[in-house]
């Protein structure tokens, strides 16, 4: 469906085309932004609501979905995603030269970027932008750069703000070149890159002046996007406005945008529905509409039209331990430990695997499939690179015969899976009903009763990342479409989200290949990694989550692909 | 108007409240430190050495006891720190904004209690015993039994939803606000939420207070002297019937303050209930802590005013 829903909208890129052509046109003639054409609304604001304010706008800080989706439409990289995800050229002006050894990267800048304020971007910007992430932003994406030479130096300077150490590996023969030297060939890199996180140029001279909090206040909020803000008001709006004579491409024709921050989308969708907003999902909140809204309004054969479903990057799934319990945890050792590719742990695994009937879960769970689908394909979401293909996943099977047999050979006396607990987080919708699904599902079809444990939700990360519980709810929400992020934070030993604690020589052997390959020859072994991962029965997969979103009929070129909204100055408002 | 006893009291209770929102943020402020987790925790895993500066940053590494000792000289000046999860934002300034919003809506609650209350219990008691009395008394039964957020979800489906094109967008709640202060429709319903439920207790004291007053002999003297009906009960009975209600404005305004945690978050207005709501939901200990505080103060301070309105009232109350 969402394929579909992207098709349509690329049908109607030749519209923005012209809409970008006649905005170049009238940019030359009078050095001013578009003045809407007869076809759109002469008023070009585009409304919309959140649920979640923004947590920070400040490249070393940022982390979540929220923020970054305003926040690549006020600044700009190296590089970025076009709508396909495909890596473009953003202040660069071509992909970068890298030399034959895979450790030099080079970039030419565009002469004409500047900063809203009037500054010209310099190569030295992105040196002292970069340097600042990587220091400031080990707690979001600054290790984006761990590969950049100089990077441990810089991570470790305390208080870089007054003691500015850059990355060595960083050098601007002049203003508009940029070489970046890596300490091992990173295939990876440019990706990182062209996510809108850590690596966006901020402007030196507004951001010393007040280091901690220059994001918030729309004077020093300073970027090179087509947008700045206009306004903020914590927990309650914010607004942008368009920047007059942007540099970039294509000009903004929506002239000002304005976000509500609202209690929960039941309030966005009942006042879209009166015409007070535009569209429904931007800003993060594909998954946020409930799920009795979504019921509600595709029954309503007008409203029904508007309503659009994009896979998103995010998938769940149970996860076993691997380890042993970490002293002192209290942690009983798990049932599932041990035994890779066959072996009684091995068939446990896979028994409580092959019990789950996830048509029925999805059914259940996730409202008839509207705000989930089942995940049959491997653990990397579909639509991204490392997907391994529908009903790829043996893991992902339903068979009671073959689960019941396993588990006698798994579990012969019954007494492993005595008072095994399930942990999991409720807050959201889906982990609660899955979590119920689910053990309904092996007391019936396997008759082990598991205990259900809620946790909230940091305390659940903390201690899942901490590798304290034996089964539990594990997820994973992709930083940017490639395979390596799955992969070194999830499966390899020591990675920081790697909850199961889970290793296999062969799948670390394989990911260790694949992250110092080109991504095109990488992802064969990547692939085969994922495979390995279905020979061990190394998790219980459950399901993909769906972004919903709404939008007017009169809106142009709205969407999202399956990590981001569709940049703003891309959209247009048609009269209405 | 202030005697010098009534002056010592104020005061007295002024520094109660101060007494009150030490030991109210002292309580919370140990209690959630206890708890596991923290707003900074999230599923991709952080480095050790940053986690170890933004603790730093909120000094969260300090001893507890370090921890408290700062956030106390911080309340004594005003200053309530920063929010965990919304970096830069500063919450003194972000509480009071959102306190003026509250007050807006609580105000619109407040005179939806006491008008509707009052106006329901004086006609009831009047026409005792008539289709009046039994459709004002009726009416008292709904409110008094239903919790605000049934009302306040009936009437977000009703003028939101299904009465929304009938009414032509005149009634019904505008989510989203862009300044302090609200516009009309943004009030109206949710105030009328919040203080529906209080105005049925408010309307059923009422007319119990004013069915006594009225058989009271100085009533029947007014009447005896030609007063007309108007001037009898609006000057003679509801002046007295008032002072139990009074006694109970205490409480209404309390119930209000911790209702409004339910209907901001149905409304979605953007005060302190539903920021209420929020930091706790994030783990935003900063935030959570300097509510309870602000709740604390504007609690203890309501009912110093309803204290004090006694006097006003009953000129035979003095402290």
């Amino acid at each position: 469906m969402s394929d579909l829903f992207v098709g349509k909208l690329r049908a109607l890129r030749p519209l923005a085309v012209i809409g970008a052509i006649g905005v170049v046109v009238a940019a030359c003639g009078n050095g001013t932004s578009t003045t809407p054409s007869a076809s759109l609304a002469a008023d070009q604001t585009l409304r919309f609501p959140s649920d979640s304010d923004i947590g920070t706008l400040d490249p070393a800080q940022i982390n979540a979905e929220t923020d970054v989706e305003l926040y690549q439409n006020l600044f700009d990289g190296l590089l970025k995603f076009d709508d396909t995800l495909k890596v473009i050229p953003d202040i660069a002006t071509a992909l970068p030269t890298i030399s034959a050894d895979g450790m030099t990267y080079t970039f030419k800048l565009n002469a004409n970027a500047k900063f809203w304020n009037g500054h010209a971007v310099k190569a030295s910007d992105f040196i002292y932008s970069f340097s600042r992430s990587a220091a400031e932003g080990g707690n979001a994406y600054g290790s984006n750069f761990d590969h950049v030479v100089g990077y441990d130096v810089v991570s470790k300077t305390k208080d870089w703000a007054h003691n500015q150490t850059m990355l060595s590996g960083m050098s601007a023969p002049d203003d508009h070149t940029l070489q970046i030297k890596l300490i091992s060939p990173w295939y990876v890199f440019s990706t990182e890159l062209a996510l809108a996180s850590a690596a966006q140029v901020i402007d030196p001279t507004v951001v010393n002046t007040d280091d901690a909090n220059w994001w918030s206040k729309p004077a020093t909020a300073v970027g090179t996007g087509p947008y700045k803000m206009v306004s903020y008001i914590p927990k309650q709006s914010a607004a942008f406005d368009a920047v007059p004579n942007w540099w970039g491409s294509p000009q903004p024709t929506v002239q000002h945008v304005k976000i509500d921050f609202i209690a929960d989308m039941s309030q966005g969708v009942v006042k879209y529905e009166q015409g007070g907003y535009d569209l429904i999902g931007y800003g993060g909140m594909g998954s946020d509409t409930p799920t009795a809204d979504i019921i509600r309004i595709q029954a309503d054969p007008t409203l029904s039209k508007q309503l659009k479903f994009v896979n998103k990057v995010r998938t769940i799934w149970v996860q076993y331990a691997f380890g042993p319990p970490p002293s002192g945890s209290g942690r009983a050792q798990s049932v599932f430990a041990g035994d890779l590719e066959s072996g009684p742990a091995h068939d446990l695994r896979l028994a409580f695997s092959l019990a789950i009937d996830r048509t029925q879960m999805v059914n259940v769970a996730c409202a008839n499939g509207i705000t989930c689908s089942a995940a049959t394909g491997g653990l990397i979401t579909k639509g991204l690179r490392g997907y391994v293909g529908d009903n790829s996943d043996p893991l992902a099977k339903f068979d009671l015969t073959q689960a019941k047999a396993l588990l006698k050979s798994g579990d012969p006396t019954g007494s492993k899976t005595k008072n095994l607990t399930y942990y999991y987080d409720p807050n959201k919708a889906i982990y609660k009903a899955t979590a119920e699904n689910v053990a309904s599902q092996w007391q019936t079809n396997l008759g082990i009763h598991v205990n259900l444990q809620p946790i909230d939700h940091a305390a659940f990360i903390k201690n899942y990342t901490a590798h304290n519980y034996v089964l539990f709810r594990e997820g994973w929400q992709a930083d940017y479409d490639h395979p390596q992020d799955w992969f070194d934070n999830l499966f390899i030993k020591g990675g920081g989200s790697n909850g199961g604690d889970y290793t296999d020589p062969k799948v670390e052997a394989l990911v260790k290949k694949a992250d110092a390959e080109p991504l095109d020859a990488a992802i064969a072994d990547y692939n085969a990694a994922s495979k390995q991962m279905m020979t061990d029965a190394a998790y219980a997969p459950l399901a993909y989550f769906k972004g919903e979103f709404m939008f007017k009929p009169y809106l142009i070129h709205a969407g999202s692909n399956n990590f981001n909204d569709f940049y703003w100055n891309e959209m247009q408002i048609g009269s209405h | 108007m202030f005697t010098r006893g009534s002056l010592l009291y104020i005061g007295q209770r002024l520094i109660l409240i101060l007494f009150t929102a030490v030991a109210v943020s002292s309580i919370v402020f140990l209690g959630i430190h206890r708890l596991p987790g923290n707003a900074l925790l999230n599923e991709r895993h952080p480095d050790p050495a940053a986690q170890a500066e933004l603790l730093h940053y909120y000094h969260l590494d300090l001893p507890l006891a370090q921890q408290y000792f700062l956030f106390v000289g911080g309340v004594f000046h005003g200053d309530l720190g920063e929010s965990l999860v919304n970096r830069s934002v500063q919450i003194t300034p972000l509480l009071l904004r959102e306190a003026r919003v509250s007050a807006e809506v609580g105000g619109a609650a407040i005179v939806f209690t006491i008008g509707i209350g009052i106006v329901l219990g004086v006609i009831a008691a009047v026409r005792q015993n008539t289709w009046v009395d039994y459709v004002a008394t009726t009416t008292s039964v709904i409110g008094y039994s239903m919790p605000n957020f049934v009302v306040a979800s009936l009437l977000f489906l009703f003028f939101g939803i299904y009465f929304y094109k009938w009414t032509g967008g005149t009634i019904y709640y505008n989510s989203g606000w862009t300044g302090s202060w609200g516009t009309l429709d943004q009030i109206v319903v949710p105030g009328f939420a919040l203080g529906f439920p209080y105005a049925s207790i408010v309307a059923r004291l009422t007319r119990a207070s004013m069915l006594e007053v009225i058989r009271q002999d100085y009533v029947r003297t007014a009447r005896a002297k030609g007063l007309t009906d108007r001037i009898v009960i609006i000057r003679h009975a509801l002046r007295n019937a008032l002072i139990p209600v009074v006694t109970i404005l205490g409480p209404l305004v309390i119930g209000i303050v911790t209702g409004s945690v339910v209907i901001e978050n149905i409304f979605g207005i953007p005060g302190l209930g539903k920021e209420f709501a929020t930091s706790i939901l994030q783990r935003d200990y900063n935030i959570v802590i300097g509510l309870f505080t602000f709740y604390a103060i504007i609690i203890a301070a309501a009912n110093l005013l309803v204290d004090l309105l006694y006097t006003v009232i009953d000129p035979r109350i003095r402290y």
